[in-house]
């Protein structure tokens, strides 16, 4: 085993330790646990960040071309979007969406290094891309929270609905406006960022294709995420939707994300696919 | 052990409200000088509207009967009267029950927090009218001890109980804080009016109340410091309230579903609690099928409250276990109090044999110096005191044992011939030819 390989084996146990305890927390409703998925969480991502940093210093732009880099990077964003959104309402609930993801792209990312991006140039990667990339990879984690937070509203307003009894999850779990706040929140941020990202995107595309838009399969999918993500931040904005209608259209857009990500990058020619 | 611990006392299971009204201690501290003045060496009587009980530390000479033939004496009753509605108990029970008592677990209400309170406030009157020493002290801290430990590891407090405060946790769940969310009671019933109280004392920043009787909804606005709304007005109130309580005595729907699509509309969605606590019921139960609306009528709260004291009840079965350990804990410490005086003895003995050698060899020596005559003085000292060490220190450990305090300390007395009994002159030669 190399240094290198130790050092991503304990970014693994880091993660997988916070993931642990954060589930055992959340279950037993113990502060402490949570208090130590926080610190296993912050050491992995810590950790996490200095993979990344290494890796964009030993292999410059070109690492733009290997598949591995990407899932690492989104596993990332998923750690940094928590940590934003612990600041913001301080409760480690919102982890479980989190950590098991990132936990599971890092993973990923390691048993895909031999992939590289087909179709990308290396010289023609640059701002462009970075910005692409970062703004989409962000917008993917908000959105991830979003859906976290809509199926957490939809279980607890279900259960407060039915009056049926809460469990012992359901009295600990955050009450219905603060999934409601997160949902708000993740969106408003969220949707500029993917807005822009695919802004990035096209533009990128049109300098190195000479056209933005090529009917590829990635392209038509995410600008249905896109009209979806629109009428969502438009409603929660002007319509003034809330809670249950909100909540069910996040998750259809995240499930399509990740349908998209795992589906078309993987077995649908394109240009975004993963090929060894 | 010649101090036993008896606990005397009545409460909601053993004595109906006349008696417990009856004799229930009014004036605490004269009861427990008098008990003091009778020659009860420690006492400590919680009196309170479902219970009254005394703890008393004395020996074996005091009965119950004393007791009781005194509590009824103070309280102008007759002890025939008392007697069959109270229970006492003696060394670990009474302990075992006074940390129930501290644990809410003896209490009408499994889980309620008040009961703690009142001990400590009795505890203190004790201690301030020197009527608590060494075993009352230890046992009344070891009571709230436990009653922490069974706060922190089981959740018989954590869910709600009453109708009201099952209103505010549901209200909690939908809401988080419940710092500036409005409310409005729509009637004036008494449950719907401790509702709102609770809800006001959990931070809802304002309370309307409507009536249709104009004057009574001022009344109660006083008393809330709310503001009344006319009757009339109540669906344009409605657009800015967050939770509603209603208690009219209305023989129909005060409040329909169809009504409340532009009230949810002019709101923006905002969610509302409406708690109908009215029989009929006030508020058309579609209303619960709208988003963001969430309707609980009396029976749903009932249902609350009976599924939280199902759950308190499964708590108390593991808060009982902690009791019962810690009960068993308090009983070694008893029984290492009665080691106290053998342990003195022991080293009495020790001292006594070692000061004797002492002045003997000190004779023998003659004309010594200070310096000297310290060192072999410390040295013999010593000796006296670490050939005791061993022997105290097997005596503390069999003495935790159950049952084996009496046997041991008795053996370890007559081991060391502490109580200065004669032993005939020819005990080991008769002990020898039967052998023989």
């Amino acid at each position: 085993m190399t240094l290198f390989e130790f050092f991503q084996y304990l970014i693994i146990a880091l993660y997988l330790m916070g993931m642990i305890f954060f589930i055992g927390g959340t279950l037993k409703n113990n502060k402490i646990m949570g208090k130590l998925g926080n610190l296993c969480a912050i050491g992995g991502f810590a950790l996490h960040s200095v993979d990344l940093l290494l890796a964009v210093t030993l292999y410059k732009f070109t690492i733009f071309t290997d598949g591995f880099f990407y899932l690492s990077l989104l596993g990332w964003s998923f750690i940094l979007v928590y940590f934003a959104l612990w600041w913001k309402v301080r409760n480690t609930f919102f982890a479980l969406t989190a950590s098991p993801l990132a936990l599971l792209l890092f993973i990923s990312s390691l048993a895909t290094q031999s992939l590289k991006v087909q179709q990308l140039p290396a010289h023609l990667v640059g701002l462009f891309i970075g910005l692409h990339i970062g703004t989409i990879f962000l917008s993917i984690a908000l959105m991830a929270m979003a859906a976290g937070a809509g199926v957490a509203f939809l279980y607890l307003n279900n259960k407060i609905k039915t009056k049926a009894n809460l469990s012992s999850l359901g009295k600990e779990m955050p009450s219905l406006n603060t999934f409601d706040k997160v949902n708000h929140w993740t969106i408003m941020v969220g949707f500029p960022l993917y807005t822009l990202g695919l802004a990035a995107g096209f533009l990128w595309a049109s300098k190195t294709f000479n056209k933005a838009f090529s009917w590829d399969p990635k392209e038509v999918v995410t600008i249905v995420v896109w009209f979806l993500f629109a009428i969502l931040f438009h409603q929660r904005l002007v319509a003034g939707w809330r809670g249950r209608k909100p909540a069910i259209l996040v998750i259809i857009v995240f499930l399509i994300t990740m349908i998209s990500l795992w589906g078309i990058n993987f077995f649908v020619p394109t240009h975004h696919s993963f090929k060894v | 052990m010649d101090q036993n611990i008896y606990l005397i006392g009545l409460n909601h299971k053993s004595a109906g409200v006349n008696i417990r009204e009856r004799y229930a201690l009014t004036n605490i501290d004269e009861f427990e000088n008098g008990l003091l003045d009778m020659g009860i060496r420690e006492v400590m009587a919680l009196s309170t509207c479902n219970r009254v009980e005394i703890v008393v530390v004395c020996s074996d000479e005091f009965t119950e009967n004393e007791i009781l033939t005194y509590w009824a004496d103070k309280c102008c009753g007759s002890k025939t009267d008392l007697e069959p509605n109270t229970y006492c108990y003696k060394n670990l029970k009474a302990v075992n029950h006074l940390f129930r008592v501290a644990s809410s677990l003896d209490s009408m209400i499994v889980g309620e927090p008040q009961i703690l309170g009142q001990l400590k406030k009795s505890y203190r009157k004790a201690v301030e009218a020197g009527a608590a020493r060494v075993i009352i002290n230890r046992l009344l801290h070891k009571s709230f001890f436990v009653a922490k430990r069974v706060r922190t590891e089981t959740s018989i407090a954590s869910s709600a109980v009453s109708i009201s405060y099952a209103a505010v946790e549901l209200a909690k769940k939908i809401f988080g804080e419940l710092k500036g969310q409005k409310a409005m009671l729509i009637g004036a019933g008494e449950m719907a009016e401790l509702a709102a109280i609770h809800l006001l004392k959990s931070g809802v920043e304002k309370i309307r109340i409507t009536n249709r009787t104009f004057a009574r909804a001022e009344e109660l606005a006083e008393t809330m410091n709310g503001e009344a709304v006319p009757f009339e007005n109540l669906y344009d109130c409605l657009s800015d309230t967050d939770i509603i309580i209603s208690s009219t005595g209305a023989p129909h729907a005060v409040i329909k579903a169809k009504d409340m699509k532009a009230v949810i509309k002019k709101r923006k969605s905002k969610p509302m609690f409406f708690i109908d606590i009215a029989v009929p019921r006030d508020i058309d139960p579609d209303v619960n099928s709208l988003d963001n609306v969430y309707l609980y009528d009396i029976d749903d709260l009932k249902d609350v409250v009976e599924e939280n004291m199902s759950q308190r009840e499964d708590e108390a079965v593991k808060a009982s276990s902690i009791v019962e350990s810690e009960t068993l804990s308090f009983g070694n410490w008893l029984n290492s109090l009665d080691l106290q005086p053998t342990i003195v003895d022991l080293f009495n003995r020790s001292e006594s044999v070692a000061r004797k050698e002492l002045a003997k060899t000190l004779k023998r020596l003659g004309n010594i110096d200070d310096e000297t005559r310290n060192a072999i003085e410390t040295m013999a000292l010593s000796i006296g005191k670490k050939l005791v060490h061993e022997p105290v220190i097997f005596l503390k450990r069999r003495t935790e044992e159950e049952g084996a305090a009496e046997k041991f300390i008795d053996l370890a007395r007559r081991m060391f011939n502490l109580d200065n009994d004669t032993i005939p002159s020819d005990a080991h030669c008769k002990r020898k030819k039967s052998k023989d």
